[in-house]
C-alpha cells in the first residue's frame, strides 16, 4: 500500500471563510464538499425516512406503550432497559442467539468462500453449479422454512430415509429432538449464495496478472490463494463477516416457522426452548403481552450488542483487511 | 470545476428523478387510495378473508349504499393503525379481547344504536353476545360493544367411532355427558401409536393450547371458582387447590401423549388431523359439524355433550368471534349500517344456512341445516346445550387474548423434557401471568 | 508439478467438491420437487410418489391469481432494485474514494442503520407512511429506494476501496470530475457488485412479507403474502403438496434471472478490460 497523503486541515478549514485559505486547502474543501454531494441522497433519505421513526422507535423503549391506546402512555425513564437484566427468558434467549451465531457465522463464512472459490474454477456447468448454490438463496424464508420442515419430517422427509438407507428405519424427530441443528442447517444452507456471490464478485474483481506472476514465481495453488487471494479479497470477507453477524442476532421468523406443529406464523407460536432466540422473546414480549416499551428496550439493546461486536471487528479489521486507498 | 461539478449533481438528481417518474406509471397501475374517509362514505373493515369474501363485500355494499373496504385480519396491522390515529371502522375481535378494549375505550358502545335497530332486537340476541358486554368489573353486565357474527357452545366432542372400534371400546353415549376423569380415561384407551407412527390421539382440545385458559376457565367455574382474583389482579394456581387440580389434570392430559404437544407435535391443525381419521376425540363447538365428515370420516362421527367437571355442568361459546366498531371512527352511522346489515341482514340468514356455527339471532336458530342424519344427530345434541350456554368467562382485562396459553405451551415443552418440575411449570407461569397484570393495570392506570 | 499429474486425478480433484457440494445443496430442493408430485393423502406417509401428480401445479395457479400476484411482486421488487442500486453505488463510491471531515462517522451510521432491529421500527414506519397517505401504494418502497440501502452502500464501499489508487490519480491528470470517474471507470467495472446488489435487493422485496401484510392491502400485495396463506383445501386445511408446487413455480422465474445476471456478471468482468 502507498502512503495515502492525510488532510491534516480539513476539519479547521470548513470553519474559515474560504478566501484566506491556502490552495491546496481549498482542493481540501472541495473535496468535502464533493463528498458530500455524493452521499446526498442517503444523507436525505436517513433524516426524512430513518431519523424520525428511530426517534419514535426510541421514545417507544422508555414507556408502557402497548400498542392500544396512545391515551395511557406514560414515561417510564430506563424501567424497561433495567427489567432487561432481571428477565431469565432474556438472558436464555440472549445466551442461544449467541451460541447459534458463534456456530453459524464462522462457518457460513468458510463455505461461502469455499464454494466461490470451487465455482470460480475453469470448470464446466459452472453456471449450473452456481445456481444450485444460489438457489437456497433466493427461496423467500417462508418458503425456504417449509422446504426444511419437510425435508427432516419424521416419515415423510428425505432425511431420515437417507440416514436409514445403511440399516434399521430412523424415526428421529429432527424438530422436536434437534430444533437448532435444523435452524442452523437452514440458516447456513438460506445464506450461502448471497455470500458466495459477493465473494465471487470480489474474486473477480482481482486482476488475474496477479495470481499468474505469483505461479510463475513457482506458487502453488494453496500459496496464491492464502498469500495473494485472501488478502485481496478482505475487504469482501470483512463485508460478509459483518453482515452475517448481524442477520445472525436479528434471526426471528425462522425459529418461529420451524416451531412443531401447523405450517405457519402466529404470535401464537412458540418456538421449542433451544430455539428461544433474542428476537423472538422481543416479539412475544411486543406482540403477545403487548409490551411494546419493553419489547423495544430488548430490541435497543440487541442493537447495541450488535454496534459493539462490529465496533471490535472495525478496530481489529486494520490489522487483517487491505483496501486499495485508506478508507 | 466545482461548478461542473454541481452541474453534474444536479444533472445526476435529475436522472433519479427521471428513473422515479419512469417508475411512476408503474406505480399508478395501483392507485393510492388515500385513507382519509369522513364524508367519503368508505367503512373500513378488518376481518378475515377467509371468512368474508368479495362477494360478501358485494352484498354489503349492495344493502348500504356505502363502499367497503377490506384490510385482512392482523395484529400488528391494527395496533399500527390505531397508532397512526387511523383504526379500521369496524373490526373482527374474539371474547378473549372485548374487555381489553373496552376498557381502554378503543371501541365504541353500541347500546344507543341497537335500542334503535329493527334488525337487532335485544330479545332476539343469543347468549353469547353477553361477551361484548364489559361494565368495568365484570364480563356479560353492562353496554353492548359488539356482536357475535356466530358461535357455538365449544366444549362439545366430535368422536370417531373407528377409532373406538379398533380399541374395542364403546362409543360414549349422546345423550349421557362425561365426566372429565371419564374422558380421560377413555382417551388412553383409545390413543394408538405404532412403530412411532400416529394412528389415533385420544383426546385433542383447545384449539392445539392456544385456548388452553379457556378450557381450564370453564372446569373451574363449574365449582364456582374462577382462574383470575376476582378485580383479575392476580393469577393464583397453587394457593387454590380447586385451580391446581384442573391444572394438572389439563397438564396429565399432556404427559399421558393423548394429545398433541410442543414434544409430540402434529403437521396439521385439530380439524385436518381429524378429518384425516386420526383423532378419536375432539373437542370443538357445533360449526365444525360443517366440515367433521370427510370421505375417510363420513359416517363414522358423533356429537356428543361437553363433558362435566362433576360440578354445574355448563357449556358457553369459548370465542364468540365478532365484529365491534372503533372509537374513533369518522362516521360511526356508517360503520354500524355495515355491522347492522351484516349481523342482521342477508349475509346473516346466509351464513346461518351454511351450518358453521349457532347464528348471532335466536330467530334465525331455525335456519340451521338438519337435513343428513349427521345433522340431524348433531341438532338433537345441540338443542340440549343450548339450555346449557347462557354463560360468559371473565377474561381478564389486563391481559392480552393469547398471554397464558403463550406461556403455557413455553412451559410445557421443558417440563415435558423433563427440565422442569411440574410445581415450577405453574411456578413459572405464574410468575411471568402476574408481571403481565401489573403492567396491563399500570397502562390503564389502576 | 501439476502437469506431471494425469489429467483424470486432476479432473477428479476439480470436480469431487463441487459435485458433493451441489448434491448437498440440490437435496433439500429436490425434496421439494418429489412433495410438489405427491397426493395429499402421500404426504407424510409415503416416500415417493405413486404416480406423479401435475394436478398440484394446477392448483398451485389457480388457488390464488398467480400471475396477477406475480405480476405485483415484480413490478415492485424491480423497480426496488433499478432505483436503490444506481442511489447506493454512488453513495458507496463516494464514501470509498472521497475524503472529508465526519466521514467516519456517517459511515457508521451508515452500518448503525442496518444493524437496527426491523421489528422496532414497525410502528413508527406505518405511522409515518400513513400520515402521507401512502399505506397501500407502492410509494415507501420507491422512497427508501431513492434513500439507498445501507447493505448495497457497505458493500459498494468495500468493493470500491479495493480499486488501485491510481485509477482516480490518473483520471484526475486528465481532468475528469469525480460523477464522470464514477461514471466512466467505477461503474462498468462494477458490474459484478452491480448483478449482485441488483440480486439482493431484488429479493429483499421479492422475498419480504412482513412489510406488505403491514402496508399493502389484498389486491396490491404481494406473491410471498397470498402464497403463505392460500393453498388450503375447501375445509382450510392445508395442502402442503400444492403449496410446495407453488413454491416451485415462485423459484423458477429467479432461476432464469439469476442464470442471466450470472452470464453478465462473466460478461461484466471481460468488456471493462480495466482491471490490473
Amino acid at each position: 500500500m502507498e502512503g495515502v497523503h492525510r488532510m491534516t486541515g480539513a476539519a479547521q478549514v470548513l470553519d474559515r471563510p474560504v478566501a484566506r485559505v491556502a490552495p491546496w486547502r481549498r482542493r481540501g474543501l472541495r473535496r468535502a464538499v464533493t463528498f458530500y454531494l455524493l452521499i446526498s441522497p442517503w444523507l436525505i433519505g436517513f433524516v426524512l425516512l430513518a431519523a424520525i421513526p428511530l426517534v419514535m422507535a426510541f421514545l417507544m423503549s422508555l414507556s408502557n406503550y402497548d400498542g392500544l391506546n396512545l391515551e395511557y402512555v406514560q414515561f417510564v425513564g430506563l424501567e424497561n432497559y433495567l427489567r432487561a437484566f432481571t428477565d431469565p427468558d432474556a438472558q436464555h434467549a440472549l445466551g442461544r442467539t449467541l451460541l447459534l451465531m458463534a456456530v453459524v457465522v464462522p462457518f457460513s463464512l468458510a463455505l461461502q468462500l469455499a464454494l466461490a472459490l470451487l465455482v470460480n474454477q475453469r470448470i464446466r456447468f459452472t453456471s449450473l453449479f452456481r445456481t444450485i448454490f444460489y438457489l437456497p438463496y433466493v427461496i423467500p424464508v417462508v418458503a425456504a422454512a417449509w422446504v426444511w420442515k419437510i425435508f427432516v419430517d419424521p416419515t415423510g422427509g428425505l432425511l431420515n430415509a437417507l440416514l436409514g438407507v445403511a440399516g434399521a428405519a430412523v424415526n428421529v424427530r429432527w424438530l422436536v429432538e434437534y430444533p437448532t441443528v435444523v435452524l442452523a442447517l437452514l440458516t447456513i444452507w438460506g445464506a450461502a449464495g448471497g455470500g458466495m456471490v459477493v465473494f465471487l464478485a470480489g474474486l473477480q474483481g482481482i486482476p488475474a496478472e496477479y495470481r499468474e506472476a505469483a505461479m510463475i514465481d513457482g506458487a502453488n495453488r494453496l500459496q496464491v490463494t492464502r498469500h495473494i487471494t485472501l488478502p485481496l479479497l478482505s475487504p469482501v470477507i470483512f463485508f460478509n463477516l459483518v453482515t452475517g453477524i448481524i442477520a445472525t442476532l436479528q434471526i426471528l421468523v425462522q425459529p418461529m416457522l420451524l416451531a412443531p406443529g401447523i405450517l405457519g406464523l402466529s404470535p401464537g407460536t412458540v418456538p421449542p426452548r433451544d430455539n428461544y432466540l433474542y428476537a423472538v422473546h422481543a416479539y412475544l414480549e411486543i406482540f403477545v403481552k403487548q409490551l411494546f416499551g419493553y419489547g423495544s428496550a430488548l430490541l435497543w439493546l440487541l442493537f447495541g450488542v450488535v454496534l459493539a461486536l462490529t465496533l471490535v471487528l472495525f478496530k481489529t479489521s486494520r490489522r487483517w483487511v487491505f483496501y486499495g486507498i485508506e478508507p | 470545476m466545482t461548478t461542473w461539478t454541481t452541474r453534474r449533481q444536479l444533472l445526476k438528481g435529475a436522472g433519479v428523478l427521471a428513473a422515479a417518474a419512469a417508475a411512476a406509471p408503474i406505480l399508478s397501475a395501483c392507485q393510492p387510495t388515500t385513507t382519509s374517509k369522513s364524508g367519503s362514505g368508505k367503512v373500513v373493515v378488518m376481518t378475515d378473508p377467509n371468512e368474508f369474501n368479495d362477494d360478501d363485500r358485494k352484498t354489503l355494499e349492495d344493502a348500504t349504499k356505502l363502499k367497503i373496504e377490506i384490510v385482512a385480519s392482523d395484529l400488528t396491522r391494527l395496533y399500527a393503525m390505531f397508532a397512526a390515529g387511523n383504526p379500521p371502522d369496524v373490526f373482527r375481535v374474539q371474547a378473549a379481547g372485548v374487555p381489553q378494549y373496552i376498557s381502554r375505550k378503543m371501541v365504541k358502545n353500541l347500546q344507543p344504536y341497537f335500542a334503535n335497530s329493527k334488525l337487532l332486537k335485544p330479545d332476539d340476541l343469543a347468549p353469547a353476545n353477553n361477551f361484548y358486554k364489559w361494565d368495568g368489573k365484570v364480563v356479560g353486565k353492562g353496554d353492548l360493544y359488539g356482536m357475535v357474527k356466530d358461535w357455538s357452545p365449544d366444549y362439545t366432542l366430535f368422536a370417531y367411532t373407528k377409532a373406538f372400534d379398533d380399541a374395542g371400546v364403546k362409543v360414549p353415549s349422546d345423550s349421557t355427558p362425561l365426566t372429565y376423569d371419564e374422558l380421560r380415561a377413555l382417551a388412553n384407551k383409545v390413543n394408538r401409536k405404532t412403530a412411532g407412527k400416529r394412528v389415533y390421539w385420544g383426546f385433542v382440545h383447545s384449539n392445539n393450547d392456544q385456548w388452553i385458559d379457556r378450557t381450564a376457565m370453564n372446569m373451574l367455574a363449574e365449582k364456582g371458582q374462577t382462574l383470575y382474583a376476582a378485580d383479575f389482579s392476580k393469577l393464583n394456581i397453587s394457593g387454590n387447590p380447586e385451580a391446581l387440580k384442573v391444572i394438572r389434570y389439563l397438564y396429565d392430559l399432556a404427559a399421558d401423549g393423548v394429545q398433541q404437544t410442543p414434544t409430540d407435535p402434529s403437521p396439521n391443525w385439530m380439524g385436518a388431523d381429524f378429518n384425516n381419521g386420526q383423532v378419536a376425540m375432539l373437542q370443538y363447538g357445533y360449526w365444525f359439524s360443517a366440515m367433521a365428515e370427510s370421505d375417510i370420516t363420513k359416517g363414522k362421527t358423533v356429537f356428543l355433550p361437553a363433558p362435566t367437571w362433576s360440578g354445574v355442568r355448563r357449556d358457553p361459546t369459548m370465542t364468540a368471534t365478532g365484529w365491534v366498531v372503533s372509537a374513533q371512527t369518522k362516521d360511526p352511522d356508517a360503520a354500524w349500517a355495515v355491522f347492522e346489515q351484516y349481523m342482521g341482514g342477508k349475509p346473516a340468514l346466509d351464513r346461518a344456512k351454511s351450518g358453521w356455527g349457532v347464528p348471532g339471532l335466536k330467530s334465525l336458530y331455525k335456519e340451521m341445516p338438519q337435513q343428513s342424519a349427521f345433522q340431524q344427530q348433531v341438532q338433537k345434541v345441540l338443542q340440549g346445550e343450548l339450555s346449557n350456554a347462557d354463560f360468559v368467562l371473565q377474561f381478564n382485562p389486563y391481559l392480552s387474548e393469547q398471554a397464558f396459553s403463550t406461556s403455557w405451551v413455553k412451559n410445557l415443552e421443558p417440563a415435558l423434557k423433563g427440565s422442569i418440575t411440574f410445581d415450577k411449570f405453574v411456578q413459572n407461569i405464574e410468575t411471568e401471568i402476574n408481571a403481565a397484570i401489573v403492567d396491563g393495570k399500570r397502562i390503564v392506570g389502576n | 508439478m501439476s502437469r506431471r499429474r494425469s489429467t483424470a486425478t486432476d479432473a477428479t480433484l476439480r470436480y469431487l467438491p463441487v459435485l458433493v457440494a451441489a448434491t448437498a445443496f440440490a437435496l433439500p430442493l429436490a425434496w421439494v420437487v418429489v412433495t410438489s408430485l405427491k397426493k395429499q393423502s402421500e404426504f407424510g406417509s409415503s416416500l415417493l410418489p405413486a404416480a406423479p401428480q401435475l394436478a398440484n401445479y394446477q392448483l398451485a395457479l389457480s388457488l390464488l391469481d398467480f400471475m396477477k400476484f406475480a405480476t405485483n411482486s415484480l413490478v415492485l421488487s424491480s423497480s426496488y432494485a433499478l432505483i436503490v442500486v444506481m442511489v447506493s453505488a454512488l453513495v458507496g463510491y463516494g464514501f470509498a474514494r472521497h475524503r472529508a471531515p465526519g466521514r467516519g462517522r456517517l459511515f457508521m451510521l451508515v452500518l448503525a442503520t442496518l444493524m437496527v432491529p426491523n421489528l422496532v421500527l414497525f410502528v413508527p414506519q406505518f405511522v409515518i407512511f400513513a400520515k402521507l397517505g401512502l399505506t397501500n401504494t407502492y410509494w415507501p418502497w420507491i422512497l427508501w429506494a431513492l434513500g439507498g440501502s445501507p447493505f448495497a452502500i457497505f458493500l459498494f464501499r468495500q468493493f470500491f476501496a479495493t480499486f488501485p489508487r491510481e485509477l482516480d490519480d490518473a483520471a484526475e491528470v486528465d481532468g475528469a470530475g469525480p460523477l464522470r470517474i464514477f461514471f466512466q471507470i467505477y461503474l462498468p467495472s462494477a458490474a459484478p457488485a452491480l448483478a449482485a446488489s441488483a440480486i439482493f435487493m431484488f429479493l429483499w422485496v421479492w422475498g419480504d412479507y412482513l412489510y406488505p401484510i403491514l402496508l399493502l392491502n389484498g389486491d396490491n400485495t404481494t406473491l410471498a403474502v397470498k402464497m403463505s396463506s392460500a393453498y388450503v383445501d375447501p375445509r382450510g386445511n392445508p395442502l402442503q403438496t400444492v403449496t410446495m408446487a407453488g413454491v416451485v413455480l415462485y423459484v423458477l422465474p429467479l432461476i432464469a434471472f439469476f442464470a442471466a445476471a450470472n452470464r453478465f456478471i462473466v460478461r461484466g468482468i471481460v468488456t471493462t478490460g480495466l482491471k490490473g
